[in-house]
């Protein structure tokens, strides 16, 4: 009997202290890491005790951050380097997914808008300083246009679709999963563009300038995370379940966007690239943008990757 | 569970051959995870090297002129494309980022193809910068993940070296231990089972012929031990050992010694052994200074005895006088055949007056027991010399002489009487 009580206690003595966290999750099945290592207990043996906030989208999440409601947050690379024009202080500590067909461009389809150059002075809804903004100016450059050339209409994610069904834009460029809903509700009526492959966002685990102990919870998560992510590639059929399940989604809808994404845990020069690409064609493209580009070096941290997963850190100063 | 020496030999060897078949299929099993590896290294590695290659095409050329020759591009997209299909078997990870590569080189091409079908030639610097810039990111993501392949290709190389050294220390610290036990065991079943035997030998080479009883069970031993008791118990019967043969002998020698010693009719000592009897005592008193007195009785008309009964009659008559005379002395006298009909009888501590005393006795006690032989009864009388040792006397055979002289006169007087000698010769 006192053998039980020392043993507890010493147990209680020596456990590792678990630090409560908040993280702004972007309810999509881009989190699915997140949700997947919340499922399979994942961040349990870890020094975090993880609580989410899910939220609409990578630029609220970013926004918890930045006021404080949220520890971390998952932001897409278009939102850090919109964000870093901003001069607030933020890390970006993981890559953790990656797609190249998460936001589409959607027309009317009794507009028959069948290419890109056909948008050339028509009103387009995005939601701007985000993926939909980035993606959108990238499939116009494509075809050699700028966002000039266009009308752009800034809308919240869920309110694109109306906007396009009700006539006030010509284009939207929602991401997932507006551009599934749509196709459910208007399939007859909308006509969704092969855009696969032109652009490729990623999904990243942000949070402020880390402090040692920030640095220990980033360290914390992205152990679970990689965890959830090895989980993943082994098991993506009870990976799927889970994600179906913990945001009450329909099965088609993940066989629909699940081939597109690349669930991966890393942090490499490639996405130091994509921010400084991205922020120089922000630059560029809106005007009342700094034209002195941010150094994104400023907004990487890789010491907690480095901790856990050193191979998928390939980052050069 | 008993086992045989060979049975355990066999065990044992077989015990070695099983760790050792481990231990080689281990290190094949081995060779083949590090060939593994190694085929998804260079499979990385050529991923790397065929998406720098192409990266230097975007940064070198400017591909949106309208005579750019595109045929380059095309074989080193060819070039990725075979290498991504030859790809090893990888882990579900490793699949993950061949996935990630396929799908950026897609991006990759899509974009480049974009770019060439819409003539880029006239639009904006920045526009081209950027459409550039999204192509050398996708490749620099492919670089990336390559070489991630590449480390995780690496990392398991080491591992699997590092888990096989491990398994390989462990196999072989297992069979040196089994070794050096199964060794020692065998070695002190041997020992103490030869030690058994060489003992059961030495044993057996005393006399004692005890069986071998084997400490540890081994068909071997136990067949020799058989063997061995087998003969053990044939030879304890057919052999008389030492100590045996010693009381044999003693007895025998015992039994010839009495022969030699007796007087086969009368059963009393011989004159042989009266003399050497006689020569102890005489010995004796010389050191002693004790006395030794000596008497020598006749029977009286013994060979009228003999003529008128017969010899055998005689023989009975030697018999009674001895059995009388026997009767009469202590235990300590010795009585002895002379010769004929002639005894001696010696008496250790004895003077004269007691040699007298022990004379008539026996004459009283012959006088009173008469002979009844075919109903005659037959009377003997003694002739008695008496004799003691004096400072005259030189050795035995003086002594006896004295006493035969005191006899002969006992005759001449009469006989039945007893004489002492004297050197006047009285009595």
């Amino acid at each position: 009997m006192s053998f039980v009580f020392l043993s507890v206690s010493f147990q209680h003595y020596w456990q590792e202290e678990k630090y409560p966290v908040t993280i702004a999750v972007f309810k999509t099945p881009l989190s699915t890491p997140f949700y997947v290592a919340q499922s399979i207990n994942a961040f349990e043996n870890t020094c975090v005790k993880v609580k989410f906030n899910n939220v609409i989208g990578g630029q609220v999440a970013f926004a918890k951050v930045i006021e404080g409601d949220a520890d971390f947050g998952t932001s897409s690379d278009s939102v850090i380097a919109f964000q870093s024009f901003n001069n607030q202080p933020f890390v970006t500590h993981a890559m953790f997914v990656q797609s190249d067909n998460d936001v589409k461009l959607i027309t009317r389809s009794e507009d028959n808008i069948n290419a890109v150059l056909a948008l050339k002075g028509k009103k387009i809804g995005v939601t701007k300083l985000t993926a939909s903004e980035y993606f959108l100016s990238t499939l116009l450059a494509i075809d050699g246009l700028s966002v000039d050339d266009v009308e752009l209409i800034d809308y919240k994610p869920e309110q694109l679709i109306d906007s396009l069904i009700n006539n006030e834009v010509d284009a939207i460029a929602p991401w997932e999963p507006f551009s599934f809903q749509s196709n459910q509700r208007y399939k007859d009526k909308i006509s969704i563009h092969d855009t696969k492959n032109l652009n490729t966002l990623s999904f990243n685990l942000v949070s402020l300038p880390a402090d040692l102990k920030n640095l220990e919870k980033a360290k914390c998560i992205i152990q679970g995370l990689n965890t959830a992510i090895e989980f993943i590639a082994s098991n993506p059929k009870a990976a799927k379940e889970i994600v179906i399940n913990e945001l009450g989604l329909s099965p088609a809808f993940i066989e629909w966007i699940w081939p597109d994404y690349i669930f991966k845990l890393e942090l490499n020069q490639s996405l130091l690239l994509n921010l400084n690409s991205q922020a120089a064609w922000l630059a560029e493209t809106h005007l009342n943008f700094n034209k002195k580009q941010p150094n994104m070096n400023r907004y990487i941290d890789s010491r907690a990757m480095l901790q856990i997963n050193p191979n998928a850190v390939n980052i050069r100063p | 569970m008993k086992l045989s020496l060979s049975q355990r030999i066999l065990f044992f060897t077989a015990c070695c051959c099983l760790l050792f078949t481990f231990l080689v299929a281990s290190i094949i099993r081995s060779s083949e995870v590090i060939e593994l590896t190694f085929e998804q290294n260079n499979y990385a590695q050529n991923l790397v090297n065929n998406t720098t290659m192409i990266k230097q095409l975007i940064i070198r050329d400017d591909i949106y002129t309208g005579n750019y020759n595109t045929s380059s591009w095309q074989d080193s997209q060819r070039k990725l494309i075979n290498t991504l299909k030859l790809s090893p078997i990888l882990t579900p990870q490793e699949q993950t980022l061949k996935n990630s590569i396929n799908s950026q080189n897609a991006s990759v091409n899509r974009l480049f193809k974009k770019i060439k079908e819409n003539k880029l030639k006239n639009a904006s610097e920045s526009i081209k910068n950027h459409l550039k810039a999204r192509l050398i990111i996708q490749l620099e993501t492919i670089r990336s993940d390559s070489e991630q392949l590449s480390s995780i290709a690496q990392k398991n190389i080491h591992e699997v070296l590092k888990q096989e050294l491990i398994f390989i220390v462990t196999i072989l610290a297992i069979c040196i231990a089994l070794l050096t036990f199964g060794s020692f065991n065998l070695i002190r079943i041997f020992n103490t089972s030869m030690n058994e035997i060489k003992e059961a030998f030495k044993s057996n080479h005393s006399g004692n012929f005890e069986e071998i009883k084997l400490s540890h069970h081994s068909q071997e031993f136990a067949s020799i031990a058989h063997a061995f008791n087998e003969m053990n118990n044939k030879l304890a019967d057919t052999t008389v050992s030492l100590a045996v043969m010693k009381k044999i002998v003693e007895e025998r020698t015992h039994v010839l010694e009495e022969l030699s010693n007796t007087d086969p009719l009368t059963k009393v000592a011989n004159r042989r052994a009266l003399f050497e009897r006689g020569h102890l005592e005489f010995s004796r008193i010389l050191r002693t200074q004790s006395k030794l007195t000596l008497i020598l009785l006749d029977c009286d008309y013994f060979k009228g005895f003999n003529d008128k009964f017969g010899h055998l009659v005689g023989d009975q008559l030697l018999i009674h006088i001895c059995r009388i005379c026997s009767e009469e002395i202590r235990d300590v006298d010795f009585l002895g055949r002379y010769g004929g009909e002639e005894f001696v009888i010696i008496l250790p501590d004895c003077d004269i007056a007691g040699g007298i005393e022990t004379a008539n006795r026996i004459q009283q006690s012959l006088s009173q027991h008469c002979l009844l032989i075919e109903d005659n009864k037959i009377c003997m009388t003694l002739s008695i010399g008496v004799a003691m040792f004096n400072e005259k006397h030189k050795d035995f055979e003086q002594l006896v002489n004295d006493a035969d002289q005191a006899m002969y006169i006992a005759k001449e007087s009469g006989r039945n009487r007893i004489v002492v000698y004297q050197d006047t010769n009285l009595h």
